[in-house]
């Protein structure tokens, strides 16, 4: 016996196994080949994946226990599955494997726009509904986009939140992170608009814009800086997620946190203990809601309830009333600013 | 005859293709939703690159070489095709721009290796990091959307009829090219040679250079071709397109049995190696483990592989010592 026949031999007979397990498979639903585009529509609970960009991010993780349970309360299941590269290429086989699975809906945190387009197309075929969140796929690829947060109303709800602790008078300062920062720009403006245009605003003063240059040390020593060359200022608005943090703490450590206020826009986990004190807020979203909205969303797609189109509205328990813009695009609603009242709420 | 079977019935490929029955039927029996033809069909799309990788792999590893650039090179060239792409060219000029790009980024690696006699090892750890940064430079963060029908297809469609996937063709064609030029010509035999002992070899007459050299190139230009399948996998041509995949070619080289002595290893093994370790992936796949579990999986596959047929190979070889001591034969043959 040759090696050459021996190893077509070899070959043969693996093929062959692999095509017999393949016939066994007769009485399984053939995804690829059922229904064409919004086929099915599902009556009583759903069969939900998620696919978030990273398994074990603890925002990606949060979404994933508000989703489970909203499906708990119908009887709906929820697979969450685990990428463990944040590329869209690590997403495909996910996406394969919730079409094999059957789901009746798709809930994804694009990695990138485009990879997953092609799983995307062939789930489509399949009857599943797709949604994102968090993070938008290529808008062909989906129905929905569950938006969290409208980012130009975070300038305005971080002054709004300034204002309510300095009771509407006095100086304050800016500490942003570097200066070519686009969002952050944009907040500036939006803020000196308002405080130009706003009677509410007309005793507040802007002292000046500083800038923490992403770097927790630098922040810490401009917050410092901005307290000693204004013995009268009343508040910091810190616009950005190291140097809030940052900043809280050395006021804390100088004794000046109290007399001077501090506002801006971090993950709430990260300076919850200052939230405690009454002198910090923070303008953040309820990530948990996201979870909620984006679960029903896709609950309500896959029963053909809604359809992504502009105007369309739905209601979702405890949540209120959403409508559909432009491109199936649903916004979670204006950031919150974030009191020792409300601080449970954000569990991250 | 009766020798002969017994030695197949001892060799690695056999317990190999057990091992590959075993799963299949288990998989088969135990994760729901494996025997769909959906699911087979992408089994056997995603996992294409990586094995098409596999059998130059091989061939490298067999004289004594490794490449483990090979999924920078697949990014590279898919880039270099995608520039092609963006300059307007035409369908087979953006194909050839790529499989030349592989090949220089091959000969790249034969250069430093074969032919300044660095080791292969670290000259491929750098240039892992030097094509991948190249990708980079290259295209910028934005990756080239959408690409030719063709791809779309080589990378989502099925041949018509059929569960087989276009994209695992290229690795079916190529596994028995391969097992040809190994197992049947000379140039099989002398690439054994060169394993085997290279300065045996060399004073053999056998262009040890040369033979290197050309291996890498091929691994380069095979890793291209892998790139273009990844191109329609994934809709898009990206910076980091196949990042990572040399895990999974490399595991499946040595699952294969191709010893990292040199000298020994077959193509037969690569091939039931690579249908393993694809069952492996999509089981767990549809158990919904996590990807940081298949990693862990496919990585202690691959600790477990060097151990077994390292322990295996000494096995063989002391019950063979044994036997020819009793026999007081001469040399058996090979």
């Amino acid at each position: 016996m040759n090696r050459i026949f021996k190893s077509a031999t070899l070959g043969g007979a693996t093929i062959l196994a692999f095509s017999l397990t393949a016939c066994a498979s007769a009485t399984t639903p053939d995804a690829s080949g059922t229904g064409q585009a919004g086929g099915k529509c599902v009556t009583g609970p759903v069969k939900v994946g998620i696919i978030p960009k990273l398994g074990t991010d603890p925002y990606m993780v949060t979404v994933k226990k508000a989703a489970e349970a909203a499906a708990a309360k119908d009887g709906s299941t929820v697979i969450y599955t685990s990428p463990s590269d944040a590329t869209g290429a690590a997403q495909i086989p996910f996406v394969n494997q919730l079409i094999s699975q059957n789901v009746n809906a798709i809930m994804i945190s694009g990695s990138d726009l485009n990879s997953t387009s092609a799983a995307l197309a062939k789930a489509k075929a399949a009857g599943i509904k797709v949604v994102s969140w968090d993070s938008d796929i290529a808008p062909e690829s989906r129905g929905f986009f569950l938006n969290q947060a409208d980012t130009s109303k975070i300038g305005d709800q971080m002054l709004m939140s300034m204002a309510k602790m300095m009771n509407n008078e006095g100086e304050f300062a800016i500490l942003s992170s570097t200066q070519t920062a686009v969002n952050q720009n944009a907040w500036i403006a939006s803020i000196k608009a308002k405080l130009a245009k706003d009677p509410a605003y007309a005793k507040m003063k802007l002292v000046t814009v500083a800038y923490g240059e992403e770097k927790a040390d630098v922040n810490a020593q401009k917050a410092k800086e901005l307290v000693q060359a204004y013995p009268k200022l009343k508040g910091i608005i810190v616009p950005a997620g190291i140097g809030l943090p940052a900043a809280a703490e050395a006021l804390t450590q100088s004794g000046d946190l109290g007399r001077v206020k501090i506002s801006g826009l971090a993950p709430v986990t990260l300076i919850s203990q200052y939230i405690k004190t009454g002198n910090v807020q923070a303008v953040w979203w309820n990530v948990g809601n996201l979870g909620t909205l984006a679960f029903n969303t896709a609950k309500m797609y896959a029963q053909c309830k809604i359809e992504p189109k502009e105007g369309t509205s739905y209601t979702v328990d405890g949540l209120g009333k959403f409508t559909v813009g432009a491109d199936g695009v649903v916004l979670l609603g204006e950031p919150t600013i974030v009191t020792p009242e409300n601080l449970t709420s954000f569990p991250f | 005859m009766k020798a002969k079977l017994i030695a197949q019935l001892k060799s690695w490929e056999f317990i190999l293709l057990i091992l590959v029955v075993v799963t299949l039927v288990l998989a088969a029996a135990v994760v729901p939703g494996f025997t769909q033809p959906f699911s087979i069909s992408t089994a056997l799309a995603t996992f294409a690159p990586a094995a098409l990788m596999a059998l130059p792999m091989a061939l490298l590893v067999i004289v004594r070489d490794i490449d483990i650039s090979v999924a920078s090179i697949a990014g590279l060239s898919s880039v270099a095709g995608g520039l092609a792409i963006q300059a307007g060219q035409s369908l087979p000029v953006v194909i050839i721009v790529a499989l030349l790009a592989g090949v220089l980024c091959g000969a790249i690696n034969g250069f430093f290796v074969a032919l300044l006699g660095l080791p292969a090892l670290l000259v491929t750890l750098g240039t892992l990091a030097l094509f991948r940064g190249l990708c980079y430079v290259l295209l910028g963060g934005t990756p080239i959307s959408p690409v030719p029908d063709f791809f779309a297809a080589l990378g989502n469609n099925n041949i018509p009829g059929l569960i087989v996937p276009w994209a695992i063709v290229p690795f079916l064609v190529l596994s028995v090219v391969f097992a040809v030029v190994l197992h049947r010509g000379t140039v099989g035999r002398r690439i054994y040679a060169i394993g085997g002992n290279p300065d045996t070899a060399h004073y053999s007459g056998i262009h040890v250079t040369r033979i290197r050299f050309v291996l890498f190139t091929i691994s380069g230009v095979v890793a291209a071709l892998a790139g273009l399948i990844n191109i329609g996998i994934t809709s898009q041509i990206a910076p980091d397109g196949a990042l990572g995949v040399e895990l999974d070619v490399i595991t499946v080289a040595f699952l294969g049995g191709v010893s990292v002595l040199g000298g020994k290893g077959r193509i037969t093994g690569v091939f039931l190696a690579s249908v393993l370790i694809m069952t492996l992936r999509k089981s767990l796949q549809l158990e919904n483990v996590s990807g940081y579990t298949q990693g862990i999986a496919v990585g202690g596959v691959l600790i477990l592989s060097l151990l077994v047929t390292n322990l295996f190979q000494q096995l063989i070889g002391s019950v063979r010592n044994r036997r020819k001591s009793a026999l007081g034969s001469g040399p058996s043959p090979a």
